[in-house]
């Protein structure tokens, strides 16, 4: 029974238990109602993953790495943004160049931070100030309406009542990425490079290029998920999700992502995301408010930060011992 | 030749580190490097992997000019190094470390086959028992290694360069890694060994180049140099006597330290010892034997250490670095750089920081008496005083080591010096220094005890020997019934040939 508990709390399995254990407790604060397991309400959890899922993956992967992408949510301002304006006409226009922005803007912070050498955390900081400055100037700072609401409309038509072409997009992102991580030697390479870069580059990898993918990818990811929410909302914001990190690093850490860099998987990030999700939906189910959300967030994060606690093990072997009367 | 470099030299910033360097190795041979720290071994080793570009000369393989620009080109080039910093990611198991930074890995791969072949280059080098799917971090150090040089075979490397791999492991490893470099020679594999062991030049080696200050100063066969010869070229002078004479007079009866039913779990488990006042006593062990476990132990660094532990008869508690310090413990690390010194700090603060409150007035630090105690701290461990600014990250590793000796002369009354492998990564140079030393805080009236795997080391210097297996005291000898043969017979529990 002990152990049956350590391993459902190991860093592998940590997120699956985090999002049983919150089914269950919004389940109970549901109890009865029904409200929490209608359709609805799941269509709702998944909508939400897709406005979230995509930024906390592209968090993730930098954690993996071990740098930190605080430029996300300037970036996914901007996506959105461009996608808009120069969508306005043909949206797969907007598509191509919104991503075509991204990719740019991930690769030029990742060039920067693997041949100057810099901390990721000073650059992408000013690529977010950059990011969101260039989207005020394009939208002339105020919400500008997208004319294709047909499709915003198909965007999030439920589909088997719980999907929509918008959450299925962010799944098949999350697919794509467990592939590669699980079977291809990029991700061999990655979570090498986030274990011991030094190490790995003098294995062979070419852990600077591996940095500088992952801000690409990161780049790309945050811009796919500005197309997507701009165009599901039918509009883009220079202030849309701009506090968009918190829940985004917030979902990759309880998805098992190690801060410390070189463990954690795309399905546990996906787990992690709806871990938070399900916590909103079900607090907005009970009535509660947003700041709820916040607090009930912040609470999961501290237990997770004791969880893996050094300190906490050293304690606990102290106690055992000392019941064992050693 | 299979690889041949030809007037390599390397600058950084003014200093030259390797002047018209030549070093080449044939198919089938195994080239031992030897120099002090500094000589420029590593700067060679890291120009041939690609690691560092050369400010002039070449490399040629096989009388072909060789373009080595990064690690990559390298490996393309049968190039393959094992170095003294392990090149594992700690987080992957051991399959896929194994296959790390591998060009020949396809991009998506069946790891099938890849499981196969790395389990046979695992059980060339004597990992029979390893799973593959273990996280390497969780690894002894030594076990690590052998990773590393299955790594290698599987890489099909022609050119092996081996930086310093037995300094860390235990004698049964360092057989295996002799085993295997032995095959390789066999399989026509050009080797350059670096070591800091002479007797591994004569015992593996088929021939020798010694750098110092960045030249080469000799190339010879095994056969045609002996011992003091080679220590002659690498030193530039004759060694002195490496080891101090032991005290005359026996220290006093008195035990100054005792431990009873030490344990550690899963590595120690209950040992009892005692150690006099004045003297040195070696814990000598393979690695796993549990020595470094229960010197650390007695420091208070294990949290999870039971039994009994007095000094001068009184109680000194377990598992608290602090009240350790209090009864007058003090210890140098065998990983000098994580726990011994601060690196990035220089030579003066890291003599001073253990012992600032000495230097206080109301909070306020006194600079003057601060740069006096310093100097006489600095010179009480043959550092030169005029160096107190440099950086300790700047200094060679006997140096820092003396540094690490003088940390712990804080003024306080001569305690018990607790020291695990205290010449690991030290050149035979500085080793005498250091040995000088230990046996100054001995005359000095401390109660040394020291782990070591070195069993040269142990000879040469014990007053006292305990030997452990396994986490148990096979025996505890005096110097003059210390005899190699007995060692290696109670630690490793076979008959030694």
């Amino acid at each position: 029974m002990m152990a049956l508990c350590r391993n459902a709390f190991a860093r592998d399995l940590r997120p699956y238990t985090l999002l049983g254990i919150v089914i269950v407790i919004v389940g109970v604060i549901d109890h009865g109602t029904g409200f929490f397991f209608r359709g609805a309400t799941l269509f709702s959890i998944m909508q939400i993953f897709a406005t979230y899922g995509l930024v906390s993956l592209a968090v993730g992967l930098s954690l993996l790495v071990r740098e930190f992408d605080i430029s996300v949510a300037g970036m996914v301002s901007l996506a959105g943004a461009v996608a808009v304006l120069a969508g306005a006409r043909d949206p797969w226009l907007g598509v191509g160049l919104a991503l075509l922005v991204g990719l740019v803007g991930g690769a030029a912070q990742g060039l920067i931070i693997t041949r100057l050498g810099l901390g990721s955390v000073g650059v992408t900081l000013g690529g977010l100030l950059s990011f969101q400055g260039l989207t005020y100037v394009l939208t002339g700072n105020q919400s500008i309406s997208f004319d294709h609401v047909e499709l915003a409309l198909a965007l999030n038509a439920p589909i088997g009542v719980v999907l929509s072409v918008r959450s299925m997009i962010v799944i098949a992102a999350f697919v794509l990425a467990a592939v590669v991580m699980q079977f291809s030697r990029v991700g061999r390479d990655i979570l090498a490079t986030g274990g011991d870069r030094r190490a790995s580059t003098m294995a062979g990898v070419n852990t600077g290029g591996i940095v500088f993918g992952v801000f690409a990818a990161s780049g790309l990811l945050c811009a796919l998920s500005g197309v997507v929410l701009s165009y599901g909302l039918a509009a883009a914001s220079p202030a849309a999700l701009s506090d968009v990190l918190a829940p985004a690093a917030a979902g990759a850490i309880i998805g098992g992502v190690s801060v410390v860099g070189g463990r954690g998987r795309p399905a546990g990030i996906a787990a992690g995301v709806l871990v938070l999700c399900v916590l909103r939906s079900g607090l907005n189910a009970a009535g509660a408010s947003a700041d709820m959300l916040d607090i009930a967030t912040g609470l999961v994060l501290l237990l997770i930060a004791v969880l893996d606690a050094p300190e906490l093990a050293r304690r606990l072997t102290e106690w055992r011992l000392h019941r064992r009367g050693a | 030749m299979l690889l041949s470099a030809r007037g390599i030299g390397k600058h950084y910033g003014p200093v030259e580190v390797l002047r018209d360097v030549s070093l080449s190795v044939r198919a089938g041979e195994i080239r031992a490097l030897c120099g002090e720290n500094g000589a420029g071994k590593s700067t060679l080793v890291k120009i041939i992997t690609g690691n560092q570009p050369a400010d002039s000369g070449e490399i040629t393989i096989d009388g072909v000019v060789a373009t080595i620009r990064s690690p990559a080109d390298a490996q393309k080039l049968g190039i393959a190094l094992v170095s003294q910093e392990l090149s594992l990611a700690p987080n992957l198991s051991v399959l896929d470390n194994i296959w790390l930074g591998n060009e020949t890995v396809p991009l998506w791969h069946r790891r099938r086959a890849l499981a196969e072949r790395a389990r046979a280059a695992l059980d060339e080098v004597g990992l029979e028992g390893l799973r593959l799917d273990r996280q390497v971090g969780t690894l002894g150090i030594g076990r690590q290694q052998l990773v590393e040089v299955a790594r290698m075979l599987t890489r099909d490397a022609r050119i092996l360069i081996l930086d310093e791999p037995t300094a860390t492991l235990s004698d049964v490893e360092i057989a295996h890694v002799f085993e295997a470099l032995r095959r390789l020679r066999a399989r026509g594999h050009a080797i350059i060994y670096i070591t800091h062991r002479l007797g591994e030049v004569f015992e593996v080696c088929d021939s020798v180049s010694v750098l110092r200050n960045g030249a080469l100063v000799g190339d010879a066969a095994t056969g045609a140099i002996d011992r003091a010869g080679l220590i002659s070229a690498m030193l530039g002078r004759e060694l002195g006597e490496l080891y101090p004479p032991p005290r005359a007079a026996p220290a006093d009866g008195r035990p100054a330290l005792s431990v009873r039913a030490l344990a550690v779990p899963d590595m120690v488990h209950g040992i009892d010892f005692s150690a006099r006042a004045g003297s040195l006593t070696c814990l000598a062990g393979q690695i796993g034997s549990g020595v470094t476990e229960a010197l650390r132990a007695l420091c208070g660094l294990n949290e999870a250490a039971t039994g009994e532990f007095t000094i001068g008869g009184r109680r000194v508690p377990l598992r608290s670095v602090g009240r350790a310090r209090a009864a007058g413990v003090r210890f140098i690390s065998e990983n000098r750089a994580g726990e011994g010194i601060f690196l990035r700090l220089t030579i003066a603060e890291n003599l001073l920081c253990g012992q600032l409150r000495r230097f206080s007035r109301g909070g306020l630090l006194r600079r003057r008496a601060m740069r006096t105690i310093a100097g006489e701290l600095a010179a009480a461990v043959a550092v030169r005083p005029a160096r107190l600014d440099v950086v300790a990250a700047d200094l060679s590793g006997g140096n820092q080591q003396k540094l690490a000796f003088g940390r712990i002369i804080d003024g306080a009354m001569p305690g018990v010096l607790l020291m695990n492998e205290p010449t690991r990564g030290v050149d035979v140079g500085a080793r005498a220094e250091i040995y000088r030393l230990v046996r100054r805080f001995c005359d000095e009236g401390w109660c040394v005890v020291m782990a070591s795997s070195d069993l040269e080391e142990v000879m040469g210097l014990a007053d006292e020997v305990i030997t452990l297996y396994r986490g148990r005291v096979v025996r505890q000898v005096g110097r003059a019934a210390v005899t190699m043969h007995g060692l290696l017979a109670d630690i490793t529990q076979q008959q030694a040939a």
